[in-house]
């Protein structure tokens, strides 16, 4: 072997030896989220505080378990809503990628999807969605992978139940709900109708195609019926278009929302009387009031160099910026990069202190505090700051 | 209840004019050309884009932008023509996997350059007009006014010109018209341009009304062949009474039935008017 063979050789070996070392060091977080699409809303958002939280831990040189200094890997597919597509993807991050930690899915449609597939790694990986659906399984036997970073919307916790009873307070008789014919749809059917009759208030459901952005038609029919609120469905996609169309013509002037951003009703505050809707945060309050939420929002523009997304930012409290220091703070209390079971116990005894103050309940399921914003005619913004028990 | 059913007749109307543009784009290329374009849907969509860059990114005044953005979708289709549709003329199955290769392309790359989450404009022409317990958007109205204008004066032009005259001798028999002295190639490529731009011009008329999403092009080229075929495909009227009756009786039968299936509603009826007249309402029966 000629001398140089023998330098490139050991030049090689050498790279490899380190790269491989490196490696070691790199806890990889996998993340399926639809980032565009039409139910694209809670995605989009809680990917980019994931990336944000990554930046910021690498760039600080990382965390240290167990004497070893580790960095984060973000591996975030963009399932674009698509169960399908999501199948794939978990299958690459699980079983190519070998990330151990994933987040994601919000959506309900997707989560059915991949549950089966995912709940073949129990105690191998830890899941942390938002999706409603989560609940039906999460601290049930075989789903120990599982973990929900949404509130719950039913139950005295549940901010569901907090808002539709700020309705009852208000003397609401009758709310019409107009929801899209998908899983979303039926989830929020099977949790408001009869949330709605428990209370007292007289509940009417339309259902309306996927695709639908044409609502005249049901509308005008709601409209005959003369709700005090119309309450329309989970995603921005369509509320846009609800809101718009039930305005201008002046059929109906009341919103009430459990999901969905205040976008909609800035967008169209000259027409509506109220736009009552649920937000894990008001940002533009809290900005004024809370250092951590002022460094986060100068962090995102800095980060991402444009504005902040004041409409949508509420929404990325699910899997994202926090919830990536959580995770590395249970992995420290854990003493363990490698056991998901482990950092889960970790993750269910403690709290964490960050944008949210956040939360585990006895099966998994997340509590965090959240706001109720009553916007009226003209922009005019009343703010309830909720704090569940 | 009259004043429901009045109102939903009168937005029915509108609503379904505009499937009556993108029906007319189809009868005009099926019936003159013989080619199937499945694609205009994604015509249609370029022009709704187009329109959403020129107003909000251009700063152009709405009016001014719709006219660049159905040209952008007209030269669309004139390269998608000189490219692909004209090695299809006469063949359905090729012009039908052609589209399909298509709409694949040009959904794909809005998807990658806007992204799949909607995006709307800024209101162009907002409030509603009231006419008793009726109460329709000024902006619906005046997109009807212009989808009407448009496809009268194609009839018009089609009717009392020369050009007109030779596109119908053309869809009767190409090589009679050839040896009469039309120029086959320029009239085709005249057709498709018009065709795609008319769906351009739909879009751009869409934008005003709607969210856009990369897909919103696949929902109307289906209620545009609906409707096509329900006025009878080859008559250009017959294109716009298709639309205004289907999207009266989406409108009309979601009043009576539940919304989930709006457009079931459209599609049962058209079945029920092929078992009678399989050439559509206004279709020649001959």
């Amino acid at each position: 072997m000629k001398r140089t063979d023998v330098i490139v050789a050991s030049l090689l070996a050498g790279v490899l030896a380190v790269a491989s070392a490196e490696a070691q060091n790199v806890v990889k977080i996998g993340q399926i989220e639809a980032q565009t699409g039409a139910n694209a809303i809670y995605g989009w958002m809680s990917s980019q505080g994931t990336a944000l939280a990554v930046d910021e831990i690498n760039k600080a040189g990382g965390f240290s378990v167990g004497g070893k200094t580790y960095t984060l890997q973000l591996i975030a597919l963009d399932t674009r809503g698509e169960p399908k597509e999501a199948s794939v993807q978990l299958k690459r991050l699980i079983e190519v990628d070998g990330a151990k930690y994933i987040f994601g899915p919000f959506l309900s449609n997707v989560f059915l999807a991949i549950r089966p597939y995912a709940a073949e790694f129990n105690g191998k990986i830890l899941m942390w969605g938002g999706a409603t659906r989560i609940h039906d399984y999460v601290g049930t036997p075989g789903h120990e992978f599982l973990m929900r970073t949404w509130n719950w919307d039913a139950g005295p916790n549940g901010f569901g139940e907090l808002m539709v009873d700020q309705l009852v307070k208000q003397g609401v008789k009758k709310i019409a709900l107009l929801y899209q014919n998908d899983q979303g749809g039926k989830v929020m059917e099977d949790i408001y109708v009869g949330m709605f009759k428990h209370k007292g208030i007289e509940a009417r459901l339309d259902y309306f195609e996927p695709g639908t952005k044409d609502f005249s038609t049901v509308l005008a029919k709601i409209a005959a019926w003369k709700p005090d609120y119309l309450f329309p469905g989970y995603a921005d996609s369509y509320i846009y278009d609800i809101v718009r169309q039930a305005t201008e013509t002046g059929q109906l002037k009341k919103f009430f929302l459990v999901r969905g951003s205040l976008g909609p009703g800035l967008k169209n505050k000259d027409a509506l009387d109220e736009y009552v809707v649920y937000v894990p945060k008001y940002f533009e309050e809290a900005e004024k009031k809370d250092p951590k939420v002022q460094k986060f929002i100068k962090a995102y523009r800095d980060f991402y160099k444009r504005d902040f997304p004041y409409d949508q930012a509420p929404l990325c409290s699910s899997s994202c910026y926090d919830h990536v220091y959580m995770l590395v703070e249970a992995m420290k209390k854990a003493g363990t990069v490698d056991d998901p079971a482990a950092v889960k116990r970790a993750l269910m005894a403690m709290t964490y202190e960050g944008l949210w103050r956040l939360r585990f309940d006895d099966k998994g399921e997340e509590i965090f505090n959240f706001d109720v914003v009553r916007l009226k005619k003209g922009g005019a913004i009343e703010v309830s700051h909720i704090n569940p028990k | 209840m009259l004043s429901l059913v009045a109102g939903q007749v009168l937005n029915g109307a509108i609503v379904g004019s505009m499937y009556g543009i993108i029906a007319l784009g189809i009868t005009l290329t099926f019936g003159i050309t013989g080619i199937v374009n499945f694609a205009l849907g994604e015509f249609m969509m370029i022009g709704a884009y187009a329109t959403f860059a020129l107003a909000e990114r251009g700063r152009l005044p709405y009016p001014v932008a719709v006219v660049p953005a159905a040209l952008i979708a007209a030269a669309a289709g004139y390269v998608c023509n000189k490219a692909f549709f004209r090695f299809t003329r006469g063949n359905l199955v090729n012009g039908l996997l052609v589209s399909i290769g298509l709409i694949s392309v040009f959904e794909s790359a809005v998807l990658w350059y806007w992204s799949a989450t909607p995006i709307e404009m800024h209101f162009v022409l907002p409030g509603a007009l009231r006419l008793g317990d009726v109460s329709l958007p000024k902006m619906k109205l005046v997109v009807f006014a212009v989808i009407v204008v448009v496809i009268a004066l194609t009839y018009a032009a089609l009717a009392g010109t020369w050009l007109g005259r030779a596109s119908f001798a053309y869809a009767q028999n190409a090589e009679a018209a050839t040896l009469m002295g039309v120029h086959t190639e320029r009239l085709v490529t005249a057709v498709m341009l018009y065709s795609t731009g008319l769906a351009g011009l739909g879009g751009a008329l869409y934008a005003s009304l709607y969210s856009l999403e990369p897909s919103l092009g696949g929902v109307y080229v289906l209620k545009g062949m609906e409707a096509a075929i329900l006025g009878g495909i080859g008559s250009l009227m017959g294109s716009l009474w298709g639309g205004v009756i289907l999207g009266v009786i989406e409108a009309v039968g979601s009043i009576f039935l539940p919304t989930a299936f709006r457009d079931a509603y459209g599609l049962a009826v058209l079945v029920a008017i092929l078992l009678f007249r399989p050439a559509g309402l206004f279709g020649d029966e001959s």
